[in-house]
């Protein structure tokens, strides 16, 4: 063998140890959820089930409460990512390339957000809930994150970077600034809108302390996280199920990196800013 | 510099088109504004209303209301009473708090460097591979990051357990099974190990990012002197990219800092406050229903954010005015 080829095997190598090092707590978790109860923690250790059986995925998806959590967390997720990229979208668009009153202070008071840590005002954002009569409804889970300086910072250096000279051309055509925004400026805005908008359902998807606290397990609106939470403390510890379980909570962001793979390097971009 | 690129060059485009320095400040800024007749102030405040307002409700009120809950005491049963910052002297003198500061220390110091050395070394492992090798990497490396950090808190308890692979694994080197979770000295690293997971893959790939920027020419010479990888890797890449370990360092120790929702699920903060993190510490008294325990947390809260933001902006400041020589 050559020393190029003993490199090729060696990087291949390498690459496989980084593949599992990275993988092998995911791929451990959907295992656990294909092992029966006395196998799952059974000494002495086994990597794979004795035989690959679904009961605990078919089990825990004919858990209505599981499946009503499982699809309200989804719709929640959809509504939110779409209203929080039209509401960013457009402070964005009007940052980058509209003039006016008191500009400098509006830009201080949106970017400002940015550096203020979730845990410094959760107490008081649940006062305020509170007393707007928020509480055990879904907006509360909804609106108030909607709003993100981070976001609407990344779109608009990204519409800072477009050329002019489309804008200009709309203009003397006698095209307004919200045309100009819905027709040029949003059909050019998949990539970034793509990368605010995973941010956004991730954020929504991933959510446990906010709904544990406004929301918490009132019938009818308990978030994926918090039911999953909940389930140890409640049910004791079936980890099998518990892990198919998760297993199943975690697929939808997983899949949705496979399906947008090559916008990741724009997201470490959005990432990176942060 | 991928991170700063895009600042970079709309302040390049901002200076470009900025007339002679002779002229003041003032005029400057007049010139480089359209004039009057061309402001679109309707427009343009129906476009940031929706963010301004919801912005202003839901955290710049709720983080001045905080301030101003920090100076009174609260009672069920009669009105709230001024006390001025005796809260924060309070926290400030409550051993607990620092008790969990010095725990908050601890983990970031097991997370943040680990994380740094892991990302470095995969960083430069995985540009030296083809597009292909490089794609599933990145791809791979990625998936932790977007797992609720509530599955990977049940997923690492499992492995922790006491028939779980975590002892399986330490068994083949001969070691005796561990109560993980459960013993004050591996409570913490054993949290770490999970929030290191969590983090590791994203740092990777702001550090690839960095390291594509470099020019290609930089290591060619080098290995044409005959420079070897860690040569190459101690006198380029690490001065090279800087910016961008400060960058992961000060929001790596922010964010390692202010973790509590890995200890929360794992440990709620035991065995004995082992793993109790600062921001943990603030949400169980903010759960205590004891007197005064609300008007504690959020002051607690409020002094934290002080001090890590002022902390980062000092660091900050730093890597901005190095920027210049840095080129």
């Amino acid at each position: 063998m050559s020393s190029r080829t003993v490199m090729k095997v060696l990087k291949a190598l390498v690459g496989l140890v980084i593949f599992c090092a990275a993988m092998f707590p995911l791929a451990w978790m959907a295992i656990a959820g294909f092992k029966g109860k006395e196998e799952v923690l059974r000494s002495p250790f086994q990597f794979f089930p004795d035989m690959w059986n679904w009961d605990n995925y078919r089990a825990i998806l004919n858990d209505p409460a599981y499946l009503h959590a499982l699809w309200l967390t989804f719709v929640g997720a959809l509504i939110f990512t779409v209203l929080s990229l039209f509401i960013n979208s457009l402070a964005a668009y009007a940052f980058a390339r509209l003039d006016f009153f008191g500009k400098g202070l509006w830009w201080v008071v949106c970017i400002m957000p940015m550096f203020v840590p979730g845990m410094a005002i959760l107490v008081t954002s649940f006062v305020v809930v509170a007393k707007l009569g928020m509480l055990n409804t879904l907006a509360v889970l909804i609106i108030p994150g909607l709003a993100s300086s981070g976001q609407m910072f990344f779109l608009r250096q990204f519409y800072l970077n477009m050329p002019m000279g489309m804008e200009e051309a709309a203009l003397i055509d006698g095209a307004n600034r919200w045309q100009i925004f819905t027709r040029i400026f949003l059909p050019q805005s998949k990539a970034p809108f793509v990368v605010m908008g995973f941010g956004s359902f991730l954020a929504y998807w991933n959510a446990y302390v906010w709904p544990l606290l406004t929301v918490g397990d009132s019938p009818g609106l308990t978030q994926i996280m918090v039911y999953l939470g909940n389930y140890r403390a409640e049910r004791g510890t079936d980890w099998g199920l518990l892990m198919a379980g998760s297993t199943i909570a975690a697929l939808p962001t997983i899949l949705l990196v496979l399906i947008f793979q090559r916008y990741i390097t724009t997201g470490v971009r959005l990432a990176g800013m942060k | 510099m991928t991170i700063t690129r895009t600042t970079d060059s709309a302040t390049a485009a901002s200076s470009a088109a900025a007339p002679p320095a002779t002229l003041s400040r003032k005029q400057r800024r007049a010139l480089s504004k359209p004039p009057k007749h061309l402001r679109s102030n309707g427009i343009a405040y129906a476009m940031i209303a929706p963010l301004v307002i919801l912005l202003g409700i839901f955290v710049i009120w709720p983080l001045i209301y905080a301030f101003y809950l920090s100076t009174y005491k609260t009672y069920y049963n009669k009105p709230a009473e001024f006390v001025g910052l005796q809260f924060y002297k309070f926290v400030l003198t409550d051993p607990d708090f620092w008790a969990s500061l010095w725990v908050g220390l601890k983990y970031s110091l097991m997370v943040v460097p680990t994380v740094l050395v892991l990302a470095l070394l995969l960083s430069t492992f995985i540009k030296t591979l083809g597009k292909k090798g490089a794609a599933i990497l990145k791809t791979t490396v990625y998936l932790p990051t977007v797992v609720s950090v509530v599955v990977v808190a049940l997923l690492f308890v499992f492995i922790y357990q006491d028939t779980g692979f975590a002892n399986w694994f330490v068994g083949l080197f001969g070691i005796d099974p561990q109560a993980w979770l459960n013993t004050d000295a591996s409570a913490l690293p054993s949290v770490s190990v999970a929030g290191i997971w969590m983090g590791f893959g994203i740092s990777t790939l702001i550090l690839l990012a960095g390291l594509l920027d470099i020019p290609e020419s930089y290591y060619e010479s080098a290995a044409l002197e005959g420079a070897n990888w860690f040569q190459r890797t101690w006198y380029i890449t690490i001065p090279l990219l800087k910016n961008v370990f400060l960058y992961l360092l000060v929001t790596g120790f922010t964010l390692a800092m202010q973790e509590y929702l890995l200890p929360l699920i794992m440990t709620n903060g035991g065995p004995v406050g082992a793993t109790t993190t600062p921001n943990l510490f603030i949400f169980n008294q903010f759960r205590d229903n004891s007197a005064f325990s609300f008007t504690y947390s959020l002051t607690a809260a409020l002094i934290l954010f002080i001090v890590i933001g002022a902390v980062s902006i000092v660091i900050f400041k730093a890597i901005k005015s190095d920027k210049a020589v840095d080129g």
